[in-house]
């Protein structure tokens, strides 16, 4: 009686461990079981033997949720794409890591416990400066389609880090240049959100204000408020800080939302400045102030009649209102299937670090990836080519892409 | 003196918030000695009911009925909505625990402000909503007193708030319901003796305090435009402050910590830093519980000898 019950326990007790095996390896939520299946469906035709799976790290919930839900829903879109036209069966695993360093890094522990090759993201500067050291150690190519700081690819912490979208020494000065060149401002506020990629933007462009004679008042508030709290923070700054003669601010923060908050705490005290977002701010439903600037690292492709342009415009619409911030995501994404089915069709299976150094060899023209910019990247990770993009927001709300110098 | 006279403008839009929340934290405290800690995120659920109503009403962008009649039935459902949510939570969450140890009302209610939070990440996502309040409410108009603005939405904070908090007194002050729940809140068991249905008063008191945190919410959606569902936490928190400082268990003492909460934020913000704001109300919290743990309006604790 004794033995038998022992037998069931343990049978009991391997069951529960098999279970929580294979869930801690799937998604953090429904959508992903759904991706994965949807990646799978969509390979009808697809070579069994090239199996493998990658993962996705971003801001899935939380105060940026809409930038990270449009970062998976790219992602998940180039797996269909790929594994349809490459004949491949890859799997994606979405890890929710609300844009802070300390979710990230449990994400990162659990994906490099898993079967993963790769990884998509993390979205966020701060994200990589926590889990670089560990995607480096366990040699795991993880590619961001938007953390900027210049410091991920220069201060060797990071070997194993690439991103296909330049780095702040590129955006800040650019929109640094085409404020000074177009708007004119003899002031400007500049506030930043206290996290790695807002203070990395501040240090960027505040010297090229300053050696062309505008004045810069830097401000900060906390980007991770929310409710009451933001807003008070944010009602104040206007108060405050925004003077008469800053007649541009630049807003180079994570959540649009925010910066919506602003300019109508602006229009509500009367205060005149035209705001100009970064990347982090792209995102038509959220930040729509009229006569507002947002600079990206995505073209505007909805009007294009490229056909790899109309066929992803088409695989996202279902949705939602997107803007241009999820489609350097798609393009990493696609960096990483089009590595896995090159070592594929070497005759290897695919492994972390094959995977890799296949990463590293990319080079994909511009007539095939939706950035239209060559892909290749230089030694310590950073994009060859410097894509850069500007909209203005018109009356309507609506983003319309001007050139950006 | 537009910047101070604007700066007490902001912290009073926030301060009536939390001084709302900040009631019914007292009003509960009062009659069960339970921290409800799940508060804050019936607030929170407060700014979804309302954003759903304005969605049936035809969105921000094409509201079907007048503006103030829209927002009074915002307000409406969202208080009785969140009314019904706080009995339901007392009834199931808290009702059972009544003779237990103290901790373990308190941890229950943190369970259920971790499920309540969770349950609308689940149901509606992680996207931060917005009313787009600027669509059907003038974001410019308003009173203006020497280049400060008190737009329309903050002229409806304040008049609602003070109505709201004028009713609650005269309820507790004039009415056998308040009676009877004072007399729950000096002595449960001799009220009970005396006849008084003593679950009955708690719930009422569960669905006032959680009525009123449902209007905040309303309030909050439209004031502040943006919301998801992690706005409750730490406005409960703040809101807790605001209970202590003024004296928990007090409801004068709740209306007045909320609105010194807030303008303390607003200062803190305009004249120190936006990034010490939490720290300096947090810091109060400390201060007051070491000073004089009782609050400002909170009466010393009587012992039989």
């Amino acid at each position: 009686m004794k033995v038998r019950l022992t037998m069931i326990a343990a049978a009991l007790t391997a069951l529960v461990a098999v279970g929580c095996g294979s869930s801690s390896n799937k998604t953090s939520s429904s959508a992903g079981t759904s991706s994965a299946a949807a990646a799978s469906s969509s390979s009808g035709a697809s070579s069994k033997s090239c199996k493998a799976t990658i993962a996705i790290e971003g801001p899935f919930t939380g105060p940026v949720a809409q930038v990270g839900l449009e970062q998976l829903h790219f992602a998940q879109l180039a797996v269909a794409d790929d594994n349809k036209a490459n004949g491949t069966n890859v799997n994606l695993v979405q890890d929710d890591t609300q844009l802070t360093p300390s979710l990230a890094t449990q994400k990162t522990q659990s994906i490099l416990s898993s079967g993963a090759v790769a990884t998509v993201g993390p979205a966020g500067s701060q994200e990589v400066e926590a889990v670089g050291p560990l995607f480096g150690r366990a040699g795991m190519a993880f590619i961001s389609g938007s953390a900027t700081l210049p410091a991920l690819t220069t201060d060797g912490k990071n070997p194993t880090f690439l991103r296909v979208v330049p780095n702040d020494n590129i955006q800040g000065p650019q929109d640094a240049n085409y404020v000074i060149n177009h708007l004119h401002p003899k002031a400007v506020l500049i506030v930043d959100d206290d996290e790695a990629y807002s203070q990395g933007l501040v240090k960027t462009m505040t010297p090229v204000f300053q050696k062309a004679g505008v004045k810069v008042d830097h401000e900060t508030i906390n980007g991770t408020d929310t409710g009451a709290t933001l807003a008070n923070a944010i009602n104040s700054l206007v108060t405050s800080k925004l003077q008469p003669d800053e007649t541009v601010t630049m807003l180079p923060w994570q959540a649009a939302a925010n910066a919506q908050q602003f300019g109508l705490a602006a229009q509500q005290q009367h205060k005149k400045t035209i705001l100009f977002g970064t990347d982090g701010t792209n995102s038509p439903s959220q930040f729509k102030i009229p006569g507002s600037y947002v600079s990206n690292f995505g073209p505007d492709i909805s009007s294009s009649s490229r056909p790899l342009d109309k066929q992803i415009v088409a695989g996202v619409a279902k949705y939602g209102p997107y803007g241009s911030f999820g489609i350097p995501t798609y393009a990493a994404t696609d960096v990483e299937m089009k590595a896995i089915a090159a070592v594929c069709k070497s005759g290897q299976t695919p492994s972390r670090s094959n995977v890799l150094a296949q990463i590293k060899k990319t080079n994909i023209p511009p007539a095939q990836n939706p950035l239209a910019v060559t892909i290749a990247f230089k030694s310590n990770g950073d994009l060859v080519g410097q894509p850069g993009y500007l909209f203005k927001i018109g009356s309507d709300g609506k983003y319309t892409e001007i050139p950006p110098k | 003196m537009h910047e101070l006279i604007q700066t007490i403008i902001n912290g009073l839009t926030t301060g009536f918030l939390y001084a709302l929340i900040a009631l019914g934290y007292t009003m509960v405290y009062g009659v069960l000695q339970l921290l409800n800690f799940a508060h804050g995120d019936v607030y929170m659920i407060g700014a979804y009911i309302g954003y759903f109503v304005l969605g049936w009403f035809g969105g921000p962008q094409h509201v079907s009925i007048p503006v103030p009649l829209l927002v009074a039935i915002m307000f409406l459902i969202a208080g009785l909505g969140c009314g019904v949510l706080g009995v339901g939570i007392e009834r199931f969450a808290y009702r059972p625990l009544r003779n237990a140890p103290r901790i373990a009302p308190l941890i229950t209610a943190l369970g259920v402000s971790f499920i309540l939070e969770n349950s609308m990440l689940l149901l509606f996502g992680g996207f931060t909503k917005s009313y787009n309040t600027e669509s059907f409410i003038s974001q410019t108009a308003g009173i203006h007193i020497d280049g400060a603005v008190i737009d329309p939405v903050q002229i409806t904070i304040f008049v609602v708030s003070i109505v709201m908090m004028w009713g609650l007194m005269q309820i507790v002050d004039r009415t056998t319901l308040g009676k009877s729940m004072r007399a729950v809140a000096s002595d449960r068991e001799a009220a009970e003796m005396l006849g008084i249905k003593v679950d009955r008063v708690i719930s009422y008191t569960f669905f006032i305090g959680s009525a009123m945190a449902g209007v905040a919410g309303v309030m909050s959606g439209l004031a502040f435009n943006q919301f998801s569902a992690t706005i409750g936490f730490l406005a409960g928190l703040k809101a807790f402050t605001a209970a202590v400082v003024g004296g928990i268990g007090s409801i004068p003492g709740a209306m007045i910590g909320g609105l010194f909460i807030g303008l303390c934020e607003a200062f803190a913000s305009t004249y120190i830093s936006t990034k010490y704001t939490d720290l300096i109300v947090f810091g109060i919290l400390i201060v007051t519980m070491l000073v004089r743990p009782r609050g400002i309006f909170g009466r010393p604790a009587l012992q039989k000898v």
